[in-house]
Parts: structure tokens; C-alpha cells; sequence
């Protein structure tokens, strides 16, 4: 017999999971968008292939651990090749054009997609341990949800020492602010798009391979994602990232929540909470732009 | 709106021009089904105005007002549902008073969703778009005992219809619907180039080219951007009336982020700021896309690619380039 209390440590440790893949998702893009001012709307389909590759170099024998490493690597090396080749050109044009590129690019990659691994839904399998669980207060929790919020914690550690503590980190929250004087200053700014986009799609890579053995992998885990990691980083303020620390956990909180009590419509109370809180503070909880 | 290209020795015949080339253009397709027996045509045509409507509104609120809407189909759908389900459920014989049903509750449903959406900035009203347009997909999608969920909203029934006292048919004979669906779009664009080229016009330019200046001089920028939003929403909801009389079907695919990046190709491709641009990017884009989906599976990385190909190399879409070559050629 469950019992309220192992329910409530469920609700409580499912919604701090999909509020972590929620955030590595939205910190990936928010960092795109605040050292280039690109808002990437194919990044919904770079986390799609992030899950893809994971569950390709697992089927083909390799560990688990080793395809989180890896497959982050491939996502950002493709990263690299769509920056050089269709984003850049567009630095010097209007916003609008960079969105209707990359939602191209969104198209095009799904279509890949779709022509190199089908339609039919595919399974991360996991090494024994892991799909084992373990009681915690009552409840019988999977251990491969624990280790998601570990490698969450670990690549968010990661993140914030190296904005926070390193030399690059610094010359990044400097160029967020003010661009030109950064350049000025004998940093080229170029690397600095370059860098961004690639690591914001390795995030993106990570977030992928991660949420692979949460849910199914399909063609249209992208759409979903990306749609929620919109909500997530306009709530939490464009280009912030300690707000999309808090809009993330709350996102996942409350689609948790809206999925446990009433199924099929969740996503709208999702929406209605994000009308709330943006007729309230239109800039999001923490204001545009504070990129720390 | 004045064309940079424009030679000042040319303006009257360019002016004479304006009024004849598009009368031509209307005679030619208001006599095409008394000429044409082919039925298939006749739908294509008329598939291709309706969705010109719907790429003009969007055009509205891209070109003149700045604004991107990533999912202007949910509006289309909107209206499309409430017709279909007026005539279902309602009355099976009010053609007029279905339309007039439809726009008011699409316009009283985007107003709140605008209201929203223009109080943040110019960037998040965009992604908002595209958040509320999944929205309203997933509600048509899963509340299957009213809309049908997958299977779509069918047997909508096909009134008649009578126009300034004279009565033209069915809607369910494709050249009345056709003669109905010219009408409408016609007059929509009428009246919405007088809007566009009115002092409310030059408001939502101005605020398009410099939203702070434009602010400065002491315009309500939410306000004016809430209208021309309801302008581009009335005017999608009016498309998806004419287009569930059309086809007497509605599934929710039409309101899909697909269908959406489509409309976003036609006015790409006719050359967003020109209002007519749209309508003739909605021809180019329907016509391939019949010609293409027959041969391959694959269209999803085709439109991909064609939507890069735009941004990338023809910005302002057939008509600049159209501008373009006027201008090689005079040197």
C-alpha cells in the first residue's frame, strides 16, 4: 500500500527531475541568447538529437556514462557547423530573420530526424543498477531518476564555476553587459558567439541524453521541450539565468502536479500560469539580461 | 506606403497602372468559372485565396507592425471551429450569421492572449506566440466530444447563400464558394490597405522602425500593438470561416506548428510590407506544395531548407527581387 507519504516524496522528487532537465534546456538556451542576442528555436531538435545519439551509442555497446559524455560532444560539434555556416551571416541582421532561420533550421533537423531513425519510438536501455530503486521514506524510487538530478547538479556545479571563478567566465558575463566595450578591451567577440552557441548546445545535448530514459524517444520530444523551455526562460526573464533556476523548478512542479491530478489537459494550466505571472511582471520574475 | 524605387517622371502612368493591373487581375479570376469546367483548378484557386487572407493578416502584424506570430493558423483554426460547430449545433441555414459568430468569438479569444503577449517585449511576444498557439492546438486535439479530437470536426453542412438580396447557391457547389471566398478577399484587402495606409498605419510603422522613438512622441505602443494584432486575428478568423465553408472539414493538422511555418513561408516568399506580396506567396507556396507532396514523404527538411534559403538570399521575397531586377535593368 502506497500511502500519502511515499505519493508526496513521488510528486516532490519527479518534479525536481523534470524541473532539472527543464533547466538544463533553458540555461543552454538563455546563454546563446544572452552572449549572442540569438533566440535558437532549433534548440528543442539539438535535444532531440542529443537523445538519439545517447540511445545510439548505447545500443551500439557503449556504457552509459560514457554516451552522457560523448553524445554532448557530437550535438556541440554540429552546434559549431550551424554557427559558421547559417547563423553567423545573420549577426548583422534583424531579429525576426535569425527567428525565421532557426525555426527552418527546426524543420530541417526534425526532418533529418525522422529520415536517419523513423518514426517509431526508441528506448534508452539502461545498465542493471540503475533501473533498479531504492526506498526513500516509504517509496520505491528509481535510481536512474537520482542519477539525472546528480549529473544536473554536477554540469549546473560546473556551470556556475566557470562563469563565476575563471578568467573566460568573466570576460562572458562582462560581454553579456556591454559588448563593445569587451572588444574593445582585445577579446574577440566572434569566439565568444562561436563559444556560446556551441556550449549552449552541448547543454542542449545533455539535457537529451538525460531525459532519454525518462520518456520515450521520438521525433516530436523536441517540440514539447522547446515549448516548455520558451515558458521557462520567459518566465524566469529573458537572458536570466538565476531565473530560469527558479521558473525551471516551478514549471516542473507544477506540470507534475497538473499530471498527477488531472491528465490531459496539463499543459493548459501550464499557459494559465504564465499568463498570470507575465500580466503581473511582464519582464519575467527576475528581469531581462541578468546573465549570472 | 512609398516605394523607394519609384522614378518621379513615371508616377502618373505608374498611378493609372496601380488601378488597371489590379482590376485586370480581379476580372480575370471573378471569370475564370464560368471559363473553367476543371473543378480541381477551381479549388486550388480558391485554397490559395483563402490562405492569402491568412498570410495578408499575418503580414499585417509581420511587415507593418513588427510583430512575429509564429502560429497565426490557431486563428484560422479558431474561427474555422466555432462556424463549423455554429452550423453543426446552432442553426444549419445562417451562412452570415455563423461568419459574424465566428470572427466575435475569435477576436473576444485573441484578445486576452494579446493582451498578454504585447505587454512583454518584441522578442517574447514572438515565442509567446508560437506558447499559446501549442495551446490551442493541444485543447482542439484532446477535447475529442467537442472538436472530434484527430478524426476533426465533420459533417459540417453547407448553407446558402444570399448576397446583397441575390441568391448565388450552395456553398457546397465549388464555384459558388469560389465566387463567395473572391468576394470576401477582395474586400478584406480593400479595406485593409485603406487601414494600413491611414495615420493608424503609419502608428504601427512607426512603431515597427522605433519602438522607443515611437513612444517618445507620446504613442501608446501596447495599445497600437494590440491592434494591429486584433486587426490580424479578425482578419485570420474571417479566412477560417471561409475556409470550413470551403471544405467542410477541419482537422486539427490545420492548426499544427507545421502549418504555421507554412503561412510564415507564403509571406516570406511574396515579400513581407506589401500586403499583396502575401497573396501571391500563398499561390506560389500552395501550388508547389501540391505538386511536391505527391512525389516525396519527406517535405518537413525541403521546407527547412527553402525557409533558410529565403532568409539567407531573398530577404524581401519575390517582390524584392522583382525590385531588384527593375532596378538592374534601369542601371
Amino acid at each position: 500500500m502506497g500511502g500519502t507519504l511515499s505519493t508526496a516524496v513521488d510528486i516532490v522528487l519527479n518534479s525536481l527531475v523534470l524541473g532539472s532537465v527543464f533547466l538544463i534546456v533553458a540555461v543552454g538556451l538563455n546563454i546563446i541568447y544572452g552572449l549572442s542576442r540569438v533566440m535558437n528555436l532549433a534548440h528543442g531538435s539539438l535535444y532531440a538529437i542529443g537523445a538519439y545519439t545517447g540511445y545510439t551509442l548505447v545500443a551500439s555497446g557503449l556504457n552509459y556514462f560514457a554516451a552522457v559524455l560523448i553524445a554532448p560532444i557530437i550535438v556541440g560539434l554540429l552546434g559549431l557547423i550551424l554557427e559558421r555556416s547559417v547563423i553567423a551571416p545573420m549577426r548583422s541582421r534583424s531579429m525576426v530573420y535569425t527567428l525565421i532561420l532557426t525555426y527552418g533550421l527546426m524543420f530541417l533537423l526534425d526532418g533529418l530526424i525522422k529520415q536517419i531513425w523513423g518514426n517509431e519510438p526508441r528506448f534508452l536501455d539502461l545498465p542493471q543498477f540503475m533501473r533498479a530503486t531504492v526506498p526513500i521514506l516509504g517509496s520505491h524510487y528509481p535510481v536512474f531518476r537520482l542519477v539525472t538530478l546528480l549529473i544536473t547538479a554536477a554540469v549546473m556545479a560546473a556551470l556556475m564555476l566557470f562563469l563565476g571563478k575563471t578568467k573566460i567566465g568573466m570576460a562572458l558575463r562582462a560581454s553579456s553587459t556591454i559588448p563593445e566595450m569587451v572588444s574593445c578591451l582585445g577579446i574577440n567577440m566572434n569566439n565568444v558567439h562561436i563559444g556560446a552557441f556551441v556550449l549552449g548546445c552541448m547543454l542542449a545535448g545533455v539535457a537529451g541524453i538525460i531525459a532519454g530514459p525518462l520518456t520515450t524517444i521520438d521525433p516530436i520530444m523536441g517540440h514539447e521541450m522547446l515549448i516548455s523551455s520558451f515558458v521557462v526562460i520567459v518566465i524566469g526573464g529573458l537572458g536570466s539565468l538565476r531565473g530560469a533556476v527558479i521558473a525551471a523548478l516551478l514549471i516542473g512542479a507544477v506540470q507534475t502536479l497538473a499530471e498527477f491530478f488531472i491528465t490531459d489537459l496539463a499543459m493548459v494550466i501550464i499557459y494559465i500560469l504564465m499568463a498570470v505571472i507575465l500580466a503581473l511582471m511582464p519582464r519575467g520574475i527576475l528581469g531581462e539580461g541578468k546573465f549570472e | 506606403m512609398i516605394d523607394p524605387t519609384s522614378i518621379p517622371g513615371e508616377e502618373k502612368a505608374a498611378s493609372l497602372a496601380k488601378i488597371i493591373v489590379p482590376a485586370a487581375i480581379f476580372i480575370a479570376i471573378a471569370i475564370l468559372p464560368f471559363v473553367l469546367k476543371n473543378r480541381f483548378y477551381l479549388s486550388l484557386i480558391n485554397e490559395m485565396m483563402i490562405f492569402g487572407l491568412l498570410a495578408m493578416s499575418l503580414d499585417v502584424l509581420l511587415g507593418y507592425t513588427g510583430l512575429l506570430s509564429f502560429m497565426h493558423n490557431a486563428y484560422l483554426g479558431i474561427g474555422a471551429y466555432i462556424v463549423g460547430l455554429f452550423l453543426i449545433h446552432v442553426s444549419p441555414t445562417s451562412l452570415w450569421l455563423a461568419c459574424f459568430v465566428g470572427v466575435i468569438a475569435t477576436s473576444l479569444i485573441a484578445l486576452p492572449v494579446g493582451w498578454v503577449q504585447v505587454r512583454t517585449g518584441g522578442l517574447a511576444f514572438a515565442l509567446l506566440t508560437l506558447a499559446f498557439g501549442m495551446m490551442f492546438f493541444t485543447i482542439v486535439w484532446k477535447w475529442y466530444s467537442l472538436t472530434g479530437g484527430d478524426d476533426g470536426l465533420m459533417g459540417v453542412p453547407s448553407p446558402e447563400v444570399h448576397l446583397f438580396g441575390w441568391h448565388l447557391g450552395n456553398t457546397g457547389d465549388p464555384a459558388v464558394m469560389y465566387l463567395l471566398t473572391l468576394f470576401v478577399v477582395s474586400s478584406c484587402y480593400v479595406l485593409t490597405r485603406r487601414i494600413i495606409n491611414s495615420p493608424f498605419g503609419a502608428v504601427l510603422g512607426a512603431i515597427r522602425e522605433n519602438e522607443e522613438r515611437a513612444s517618445f512622441v507620446g504613442i501608446n505602443v501596447r495599445r497600437y500593438k494590440l491592434y494591429g494584432w486584433m486587426l490580424a486575428c479578425i482578419l485570420a478568423g474571417i479566412s477560417g470561416a471561409l475556409f470550413i465553408l470551403y471544405k467542410g472539414y477541419i482537422g486539427p493538422t490545420t492548426m499544427s506548428a507545421f502549418a504555421g511555418a507554412g503561412i510564415l513561408m507564403m509571406v516570406l516568399l511574396g515579400g513581407m510590407g506589401t500586403l499583396w506580396g502575401p497573396l501571391v506567396g500563398s499561390a506560389i507556396f500552395i501550388y508547389i506544395q501540391d505538386y511536391i507532396s505527391t512525389m516525396t514523404e519527406h517535405w518537413e527538411i525541403y521546407l527547412g531548407l527553402v525557409v533558410i534559403f529565403l532568409v539567407l538570399f531573398m530577404p524581401k521575397g519575390f517582390v524584392g527581387l522583382g525590385n531588384y531586377l527593375k532596378r538592374l535593368r534601369k542601371g
